[in-house]
């Protein structure tokens, strides 16, 4: 589904990504790992061709990355924000025409939605009225409501009440399940245990641990993810 | 395309819908129209009739105070009676005080007033009396200048008639230079009201970072460009219901006021069939005898508003083309609220220093400082719409435009690259080397 060869990034004399190699499986959910600042989120920016990258390509469905391509991903990033002064509705259905749905099907897919989250009562209320949590799970709608092929969480579960988190999670799973690729970075080793197939360490700019769960989880027999996240960034150290 | 029109379509609709766009609507326009219909209140009716108490110990003036529509003045025997009068009586409103000098004129009055009451409308009409009353006081008594002479004297003024040597009519300057000021005053307050109304925009979307969401479908430049144009049509609205609701305005108050109009209207008939002929004797014949609120009509019946209504689009519209997409680039800078000054600066310079020349500017409208100012691009939509009004040689307003019609590309264009690259930078203190920087890179 999605190749990443040999990125490179510098922003100026600071290196962010150091020859960066992955291959994200069709159908699979992937877990980016990595301390804050190891080069994850510069990673998604260029998959997301926000950033452009120094070298190295990225390969989409087998053929470089174009602008429209772009718009087969979802992509729900760390930092995130809405207009807080628009309406809900309003606000989401904006978003998702901007990313090519009509406005009548950006209406009927996001009453779906909210019905399924179980918020419609939110439809017409101005953002701002809205508390942190309940704006991420607009945002998350908002993510997901045309229906890409690849979807990319930069910590999702930030922010996130423990009865939400696993609400999301579930979420994420089904829209597996019905075909999308997942790709998401966290810190949080429990929600990858839980979810992921294949997961990529990354510290200090470089991959340096990459594989299926399965597979690490065999290198590691004693250790728990926590530890060999640790352990691994440690030893780099 | 399609996505640049959604984007117009959302800060469009966002800002119209706001109950702050119709209040500032209809408030401008009743500010409008109070300005307009206060003079004309005031000239159909006195507001208040004031009663002034004279102790004049002099003898010179008392007999000779005129009672009018606006003060009425009354005898009074001595001060310290008058001013218990003033004190109890609530009819009276001042006392007029004139002390003696022996075997010499007067050279002090002196007006008490109440301390609730305080009158400005008094002080003006007694203070022409008293100058009126001592001159007579001279010319009649003190020279004994007879009474034919002194008809003469007072009757004799000579007023300026500052003519157009192509036309031979009154160029009616000081109309102009009115009217030209405010346009002037309304193009700046455009740029500046709705080119911030930009940067803020492009600053809530970076520091609410929506907008990294929001480049993932649409390029930096068509988010950028979607904002100017549709904060552009939100001012261009703006505009024509102002312009729409004062000719109401204007019209109800005409309408209310029309016998007076009337009188106005006439007025100016009369001297436009007179000036109308060719002959110069007659013309100068027939500026000699109008009131001045006829000659402000006609100084505005004299001016091209045609060419004012053509030119005043075109500048505001460029002009705040030329601003608004660096006042976006301005606001992508922007990391919190408070360190964006050092960027408004540059901007706000060029944009306010015709204003701030404007007194120069209005000494000469046609001099030096003024061609230059109205043909440099960042300063000429101001200084340009400053000059209309008297007429520009048709080679500078073209100047002026294809200028200004050059350099809003190339401002897009410089814009769009900072805007580019600073929109998704956080937390890094941004300086002038980036910009530059950013400027030569691909």
């Amino acid at each position: 589904m999605l190749e990443i060869h040999h990125i490179t990034k510098h922003y100026g004399s600071y290196c962010a990504l150091n020859n960066v190699s992955l291959n994200v499986r069709r159908g699979s959910i992937f877990g980016l790992l990595g301390p804050n600042g190891a080069g994850k989120s510069t990673l998604i920016r260029i998959i997301n061709r926000i950033a452009v990258a120094d070298s190295g390509q990225v390969l989409f469905d087998g053929h470089p990355m174009t602008d429209d391509d772009v718009r087969a991903i979802g992509y729900l990033p760390e930092e995130r924000g809405l207009y807080k002064k628009m309406r809900v509705a309003e606000q989401a259905i904006y978003l998702a025409r901007l990313k090519g749905l009509s406005y009548r099907e950006a209406e009927q897919r996001l009453r779906w939605w909210f019905d399924h989250l179980e918020i419609a009562d939110w439809w017409n209320r101005p953002v701002q009225e809205l508390s942190k949590g309940m704006q991420q799970k607009v945002q998350f709608v908002v993510t997901v409501l045309h229906r890409p092929p690849l979807l990319i969480f930069d910590e999702p579960f930030s922010g996130f009440d423990p009865v939400n988190a696993n609400l999301l999670k579930d979420e994420i799973l089904r829209l597996r399940n019905e075909g999308a690729t997942v790709i998401f970075s966290t810190h949080n080793m429990a929600s990858v245990e839980e979810i992921c197939d294949d997961i990529a360490l990354i510290n200090q700019s470089r991959v340096v641990l990459d594989g299926s769960l399965s597979e690490v989880r065999q290198q590691h027999p004693d250790c728990s993810l926590n530890e060999i996240f640790i352990s691994t960034v440690a030893r780099q150290q | 395309m399609k996505k640049i029109l959604l984007v117009i379509q959302r800060e469009y609709l966002t800002r119209v819908r706001k109950p702050s766009f119709w209040i500032l609507t209809i408030v401008v326009p009743l500010l409008l129209a109070l300005v307009y219909a206060i003079p004309i209140f005031l000239a159909a009716h006195s507001i208040e009739h004031a009663n002034v108490m004279v102790a004049d110990e002099s003898g010179v003036f008392m007999d000779r105070f005129q009672s009018n529509d606006d003060v009425t003045y009354l005898p009074a025997g001595g001060l310290d009676y008058a001013q218990r009068q003033l004190r109890e009586v609530d009819s009276i409103d001042a006392v007029l005080y004139i002390p003696a000098r022996f075997n010499t004129i007067p050279t002090d009055a002196f007006l008490y007033y109440r301390s609730d009451k305080p009158t400005t409308q008094v002080q003006k009409d007694v203070d022409n009396q008293l100058q009126v009353i001592l001159r007579d006081k001279i010319l009649l008594d003190v020279h004994n200048i007879s009474s034919d002479d002194y008809a003469l004297i007072t009757s004799t003024t000579i007023r300026l008639h500052s003519l157009d040597l192509e036309t031979g009519r009154d160029g009616f300057l000081e109309v102009k230079i009115l009217l030209a000021a405010i346009l002037a005053f309304i193009i700046f307050m455009a740029v500046m009201m709705f080119g911030s109304q930009v940067m803020r925009g492009v600053a809530e979307e970076k520091s609410s970072r929506i907008v990294e969401v929001i480049i993932c479908s649409v390029r930096p430049f068509q988010l950028m460009m979607g904002k100017v144009t549709g904060i552009g049509l939100v001012g261009l609205t703006q505009f024509l219901l102002w312009l729409f609701l004062s000719a109401i305005a204007v019209v109800g108050i005409q309408t209310a006021n029309s016998d007076l109009f009337a009188q106005a209207q006439q007025q100016i008939n009369i001297t436009e069939v007179a000036t109308k002929g060719a002959d110069a004797a007659a013309q100068m014949a027939s500026l000699q005898n109008q009131g001045v609120a006829s000659e402000l009509m006609q100084g505005l019946a004299s001016i091209n508003f045609s060419a004012i209504i053509f030119s005043f689009v075109f500048y505001f519209l460029f002009g705040y083309l030329l601003y608004a997409s660096l006042f976006a680039a301005v606001g992508s800078l922007v990391d919190n609220d408070t360190s964006d000054q050092q960027f408004t600066l540059p901007l706000t310079i060029p944009l306010m220093l015709p204003i701030l020349l404007l007194p120069a500017m209005m000494k000469a409208p046609a001099g030096a400082l003024s061609v230059w100012l109205s043909i440099i691009p960042f300063t000429s939509p101001i200084a340009m719409m400053f000059r209309i009004p008297f007429g520009v040689p048709f080679w500078q307003l073209a100047l002026s435009m294809v200028l200004l019609l050059l350099t809003f590309p190339l401002c897009t264009w410089i814009a769009s690259r900072i805007y580019k690259s600073a929109i998704l930078l956080y937390s890094r203190k941004i300086t002038y080397k980036d910009l530059f920087s950013w400027l030569r890179t691909r």
